[in-house]
């Protein structure tokens, strides 16, 4: 059984105008229990209607959406119980800090699903070691805090809910090159250590390179491709015919290939250039 | 929940009304309005509400839209009529119990009371559906420029600036909102479930953020008006000039005379 099922899910939104227009259409997704699953596409593909759909925040204009085999908008399903499992961190997520203390911050959501006490001080706590926000930070206001730990806070808050899914809407969007390693080491961190299954919304390619399993390609409110980050990147005609690229790493070392140099491997990330650009200077040696 | 605030109502269907000089609708508007007022009788006010109806069809905006809004205001209508009901004694009695009596005066009175009303609403959402938040305090600022020669034009400038800059962010704000709201229901928050204290304390999560963010905002938008060298009203050129042409004379003219056959009608009949 897939953790995360969508079927022929469409939604359109009207807008206070006369004809509604579809923000997605048809979608047809399953999503297995530890996977890391990226989204990729131009703004306005319906990237962020369509995670908004998986906990519950939007109701389908049509079709479903299964959370372990169970229709979540079924009656009787509490639709709270899954925005507990299926825990969504928004885009620029810092905008939502509203706490004293980012301690009490991140024990908003835990608390609301009535946990309380000793255990309560505990999801804070390893929320906050899971996010790598140092002791001295819980305490202080969320508002004191510089950009990148108060995204690390609104992170944490998520996280303490302990959610079975976890979605990221643009985790990096607007962090330096060091901001954006760290949050993306910790999102790959809730599926390595956690065992949270991880969807990750993001424009870029390198990021998504870097974390995830599979790829799903969005393109005006359709899947475009859905498939693994091999498959997705070798076909690098078909996404620029969409006005897609493959990682930057990626276009270095196709020019390359064009140039007569030819690797063994695709490479999407910067590891897989290292290790190829290693074993060819190791096989010229010889 | 949010969707159905309208605000800064324009819609764009091109019609004759859209095309008039907001500072002539402006004071038409408040012209049919003081003579909704004067209207002392159904024949009178007949003839507005002809008028009125006649402004609406030219709109081209869909009744429904116009249905909305009178929805808003159903209460103060119904209102408006029961008192108007129980405040008339004469005429003929129609329902005598304890101290309650309608009579037919006091119906007919309810009927013209809410009727005046309705009429209000419909004209004044005419004003909003064909013209632009903007147009709106462009118009009231030129309208009240007449303040400048008592040394009253920064402030009147101020105003219009503040209006503008307000009615554009309604729409972010609105916007912003419901991020929030999303974000903090994303983590378990529910804004309709408990006691009214609950529910009043469920707000914070969502208004501690957005008071920030508009602060934010506010700083953003300061110095970047600051860098584009705003400083003030005095000296200001506009990118819009007004002008008043042939269909605003034609407006005037046949306010002036549905106005005087108003009058006419009142002192006749």
């Amino acid at each position: 059984m897939s953790i995360l099922e969508v079927m022929d899910l469409s939604y359109s939104y009207s807008g206070g105008l006369p004809s509604p227009t579809a923000a997605i259409s048809n979608i047809n997704l399953k999503i297995e229990q530890g996977e890391i699953i990226g989204i990729i596409g131009h703004t306005g593909s319906g990237k962020s209607t369509l995670v908004q759909h998986l906990n519950g925040l939007l109701t389908p204009t049509s079709g479903k959406v299964l959370f372990e085999g169970q229709d979540i908008w079924e009656k009787g399903t509490k639709i709270k119980k899954i925005r507990e499992k299926v825990g969504l961190v928004f885009q620029y997520p810092e905008y939502q800090l509203f706490e004293e203390t980012a301690a009490q911050d991140i024990a908003f959501g835990p608390k609301n699903m009535g946990i309380t006490g000793d255990e309560l001080t505990g999801r804070v706590m390893s929320a906050a070691r899971a996010v790598g926000l140092r002791d001295e930070l819980l305490d202080a206001s969320p508002f004191d805090l510089s950009g990148g730990e108060k995204r690390r806070v609104a992170i944490a808050g998520v996280l303490a809910m302990n959610p079975k899914v976890l979605i990221f809407d643009e985790p990096t969007a607007g962090l330096d090159p060091i901001g954006r390693e760290n949050i993306l080491k910790i999102v790959k961190d809730c599926r390595d250590n956690n065992g949270a299954t991880v969807i990750m919304v993001s424009h870029s390619m390198d990021d998504i390179a870097l974390i995830a399993d599979r790829i799903l390609v969005m393109n005006k409110g359709s899947v475009f491709m859905f498939d693994t980050v091999h498959n997705v990147f070798s076909n690098s005609e078909k996404l620029m015919e969409i006005g897609l690229n493959v990682p930057n790493i990626t276009k270095v070392f196709v020019e390359l290939k064009k140039q007569g140099i030819t690797f063994p491997d695709s490479v999407y990330t910067m590891d897989d250039a290292v290790k190829a650009i290693l074993s060819y200077a190791n096989g010229r040696e010889k | 929940m949010l969707d159905n605030i309208t605000f800064g109502q324009f819609i764009d269907t091109h019609s004759v009304l859209h095309r008039l000089d907001p500072r002539i609708k402006i004071i038409l508007l408040i012209a049919i309005i003081v003579f909704i007022f004067l209207a002392g009788n159904f024949i009178s006010l007949g003839l507005i509400a002809v008028f009125c109806i006649a402004l609406l069809i030219n709109s081209k905006i869909p009744l429904k839209m116009y249905l909305k809004n009178l929805k808003v205001i159903l209460p103060i209508v119904i209102f408006t009529a029961i008192i108007n009901t129980f405040y008339v004694s004469t005429g003929t009695v129609l329902l005598d119990w304890w101290i309650f009596k309608i009579t037919t005066d006091g119906i007919m009175r309810a009927v013209f009371m809410s009727s005046r009303v309705v009429l209000l609403i419909l004209i004044s959402s005419a004003l909003t559906y064909t013209t632009t938040p903007n147009d709106l305090t462009d118009a009231i600022e030129r309208l009240l420029s007449p303040l400048k020669l008592i040394g009253l034009g920064n402030l009147v400038h101020m105003l219009a600036m503040m209006i503008t800059i307000a009615l554009r962010f309604i729409p972010t704000l609105l916007e912003e909102t419901g991020k929030i709201m999303n974000a903090q229901k994303a983590r378990g928050a529910s804004f309709t479930e408990g006691k009214l204290t609950e529910k009043i304390r469920a707000l914070i999560p969502i208004l501690v953020p957005l008071l920030i963010s508009s602060i934010r905002r506010a700083y953003e938008l300061a110095e970047a008006m600051e860098c584009r060298c705003y400083n003030g009203g005095e000296g200001r050129t506009r990118m819009k000039q007004l002008r008043l042409r042939k269909n605003d004379f034609c407006a005037i003219s046949i306010c002036v005379l549905v106005c005087t056959a108003t009058i006419i009608l009142n002192i006749f009949f």
